[in-house]
């Protein structure tokens, strides 16, 4: 499994996919805005997103922490804490 | 034929009648396979010996974590999941003013909210990898109704309505929902029946027999093969024409 080396390039990766998946551009991305109340991303694009940073990052997100990333920051401090395991 | 070559399949409740049926020709047909059973351990420790790479595991499908141990299982045996046989079921058969509560909950546990169970424990896989494929054991009595069966015909009918929304939910990760209805099987349930009864039920059914456990299984073997890549949502009656 991989390191942090670089919190912000690992920021800079998640954002990309999340952009990707979502349609929305990285330029208007929060990182405190909610899935699915603000950027309109429903759970299935969300599980899209979980999968993309899951291979992106040779992480596993456990199954059950899966219903609590509700934001791009959920994804980045969860990330983060599976890579200094 | 090995048309489920390099597969993995869980099929619940799969120590005796349609789900011992299915894991044989699953195992059969190719596949590898994790099937659970609760009560009958000596036919399940017979069936797995007897068949290849089939693995059986102690399971109560109403308890959700068990079903989630079971994917991991499978997971970790055979490094993949593609297909969820939702087969376990219970009946507990009461006109509904003798009905007690636990005797409808016991049914709506196993028969539907374990589907719930083991369907939700697989679907993250599924929908992640883009491919699976949930085969779901409703039954006739789901679409008709059936007397004394107030709580079977409500946990097989709940199943198919889940079958349905769920495979509008999955069918752009390529993951495909069915569901089958067997009417009367030769299957411990259908033998514990009276022999008045029995004889009522072979009137009722066009094709007068009962049909055999090896039927559905192969009709299950069909829809979690590629042959069956562009069938999702569907309800298929297995009765010899008792529902027409």
């Amino acid at each position: 499994m991989p390191k942090v080396k670089d919190a912000g390039a690992m920021r800079k990766g998640i954002r990309k996919l999340i952009s990707d998946i979502s349609e929305i551009p990285e330029k208007e991305l929060k990182d405190d805005a909610k899935f699915a109340e603000d950027m309109g991303v429903d759970s299935m694009k969300a599980l899209e997103i979980v999968a993309a940073v899951e291979k992106k990052f040779k992480v596993a997100i456990p199954e059950e922490q899966i219903p609590t990333i509700r934001s791009p920051n959920d994804v980045y401090e969860l990330i983060e804490k599976l890579l200094k395991k | 034929m090995n048309v489920l070559k390099g597969k993995t399949a869980i099929i619940t409740g799969g120590s005796r009648g349609i789900g011992r049926a299915c894991v044989l020709a699953f195992s059969k047909a190719g596949a590898n396979v994790v099937f659970t059973y609760n009560r009958s351990k000596d036919e399940a420790d017979a069936l797995q010996k007897s068949a290849k790479n089939v693995v059986s595991v102690k399971t109560d499908v109403r308890e959700y974590e068990q079903c989630r141990a079971v994917v991991n299982e499978a997971l970790k045996k055979f490094k993949k999941l593609d297909v969820v046989v939702n087969n376990a079921g219970v009946n507990i058969d009461k006109a509904l003013v003798m009905m007690t509560h636990d005797d409808w909950k016991t049914v709506i546990d196993t028969n539907l909210n374990g589907t719930f169970n083991m369907t939700r424990a697989a679907i993250t896989t599924f929908m992640k990898q883009k491919g699976g494929c949930v085969i779901n054991m409703s039954s006739v009595s789901g679409i008709t109704g059936l007397p004394r069966q107030t709580n079977y015909s409500a946990s097989k009918a709940g199943i198919i309505g889940f079958s349905k929304a769920l495979a509008k939910e999955v069918a752009g990760y390529n993951v495909r929902v069915n569901t089958v209805c067997p009417g009367y099987i030769k299957t411990d349930m259908v033998d514990s029946l009276g022999e008045d009864v029995k004889k009522k039920i072979l009137e009722s059914v066009p094709q007068k027999r009962l049909g055999e456990p090896e039927e559905v299984a192969d009709l299950c073997v069909f829809l979690a093969s590629g042959k069956a890549g562009y069938i999702t949502g569907e309800v298929i009656k297995i009765d010899g024409g008792l529902a027409i």
